[in-house]
């Protein structure tokens, strides 16, 4: 692979939270690199503040000290470039799904009939087609963070930030909409910042995977999955694939 | 297709099993009222029966029609100033964090004052016109309007409002394409208390002002010991009340269709 340039770049960030009593230090200190098209995942126990450092990358809060650029510019507030997929597919229950996709191009002022197409080859692509004129409610979990995907894809964007975003799924559902994420990347090859504490779903996924420690935060380890692409689901069986998962569960252990 | 037509079709006809139940109890409650009447030879002056009430719409309908219009109409009218004063100032409310601080408080306070006991005074500045009527109808069915519009936007999803900013969403866009769509459901309860009180505003300040409409027939009928008469003041009312009432429902049903969503998958 020739040199990639680095889309996102993390220097000495800082996060602390100011509440009533004292400061609460989520993130003491993150250095992070994140080539173009690379998928990185942000593994770490739950509360340890990856979630918020996704949301400080996504321009959605506001940083301590440090500095986070994406695509060399400071991020000062959400970005037209960024899509963001989050916990809970968010759908607005009074619009249809193919609606619900289009709600970016609204909001960032595009021309809704410029992105027709696109938003019908995304619905096409995760197989929601027969479903555009559905409302949300009508869907199920894994269909409803299917749109949200297609939604976070809607405008072309170079990133895509993805917090935790199949954690309500059931385990099978998971599975497929892991392989689905990738098969979508494969496609695309945007850069994927992804946080999880799913070990075997960051390993299944990623090029590389930051490990973040409790709270306050750093991170404590960088792991280079070297798994070859394209993955399917058989590769979780793998002495390779298991040997990643029993050395990032003792990291995160220790 | 066939099972949507089968399916709508099941609809009416368990939407009319549904309404059927009251309208036997209904017709039975009148059946048992006229053989009471009946029986025990109450007087007309203390409970005429039914059929004697409905003799009397039927005898002075056009009267009471020439009665009934006004009120519906000064309702509508208190209603829709109740509606958009009330949404505004929910809407701003909920904007201005503020504002929020410096006048709910006294908003809340002033909704514990029972607001009929503000008719008469609203007959000393404004006479005995429409427009007291109009005001009663307006302060009462107001307050339901302001706490419903701004629970309701209040009640979004941060998650939901990050999103949208999340696509460079402005303020506006926030409030039009979320905020407010997601308080409609909220703000339709509003709607439908408030037509209700407006109706309950009119007619205690056409008591009071006893110039036109239903109020005014059933406080006249009083003064005359004319029981039948008010009694048949008292029916149309509620006619007036339960179709203003519909009217609310009906918008919200057009209005409101993401609610009741069946899984499909």
């Amino acid at each position: 692979m020739a040199i990639a340039t680095t889309h996102v770049r993390i220097k000495d960030l800082r996060k602390t939270y100011q509440t009533r009593r004292d400061d609460i230090e989520a993130i003491r200190e993150v250095q992070m690199e994140v080539a173009e098209g690379e998928f990185v995942s942000i593994l770490g126990p739950s509360g340890c503040g990856k979630s918020t450092l996704l949301m400080i990358v996504g321009g959605l809060l506001p940083l301590t000290s440090g500095t986070v650029e994406v695509a060399n510019e400071v991020v000062a507030g959400p970005r037209r470039d960024t899509g963001v997929v989050f916990q809970a597919p968010v759908l607005m229950p009074w619009r249809t799904i193919f609606k619900n996709v289009m709600f970016p191009i609204e909001s960032l002022g595009l021309s809704p009939s410029d992105y027709k197409t696109h938003a019908e080859e995304l619905l096409e692509m995760t197989g929601l087609s027969g479903f555009a004129e559905n409302v949300p409610s009508e869907l199920s979990g894994g269909m409803q963070q299917r749109v949200a995907i297609c939604r976070a894809l809607i405008h072309n964007p170079n990133l895509l930030l993805m917090d935790e975003p199949f954690s309500a799924l059931d385990a099978m559902t998971r599975d497929t909409m892991n392989q689905e994420l990738l098969r979508i990347w494969e496609e695309f090859h945007k850069t994927v910042l992804f946080v999880t504490h799913s070990i075997r779903e960051a390993v299944f996924l990623s090029d590389r995977i930051f490990v973040m420690s409790p709270r306050p935060a750093i991170i404590s380890e960088i792991v280079t999955i070297d798994l070859p692409r394209p993955r399917e689901l058989s590769i979780e069986e793998t002495p390779e694939f298991n040997e990643y998962v029993a050395h990032l569960r003792q990291s995160i252990e220790h | 297709m066939a099972t949507e037509q089968q399916n709508s079709e099941s609809k009416i006809v368990g939407a009319l099993a549904k309404s059927v139940w009251p309208v036997v109890i209904f017709v039975f409650m009148l059946i048992i009222w006229e053989v009471w009447v009946k029986a025990f030879n109450v007087p007309e002056g203390i409970l005429p029966a039914p059929t004697r009430i409905a003799r009397q719409i039927c005898e002075h309908f056009p009267l009471l029609l020439s009665h009934t219009w006004p009120t519906t109409w000064e309702c509508l009218l208190g209603f829709f100033f109740a509606v958009v004063g009330g949404m505004g100032l929910g809407i701003l409310l909920a904007f201005f964090p503020l504002f929020h601080t410096s006048v709910y408080p006294l908003i809340v306070a002033f909704q514990v004052v029972p607001k009929v006991a503000l008719a008469p005074l609203f007959m000393a500045w404004f006479g005995l016109g429409i427009e007291t009527r109009v005001v009663l109808a307006f302060v009462i069915a107001f307050f339901p309007m302001v706490v419903n519009t701004y629970a309701g936007i209040l009640s979004t999803d941060p998650l939901m409002v990050r999103m949208a900013r999340s696509f460079n969403a402005s303020r506006w866009t926030i409030f039009s394409k979320i905020e407010f769509p997601h308080a409609l459901p909220y703000i339709f309860s509003g709607l439908k208390i408030g037509i209700t009180f407006a109706v309950i505003g009119i007619i205690v300040a056409e008591f009071i002002t006893a110039q036109r409409g239903l109020g005014y027939i059933i406080i006249f009928s009083e003064g005359n010991f004319d029981v039948p008469m008010m009694m048949a003041a008292i029916i149309l009312l509620s006619v007036v009340g339960v179709v203003l009432y519909a009217g609310v429902v009906l918008a919200e049903k057009l209005v409101i269709t993401w609610e009741h969503g069946q899984k499909l998958v």
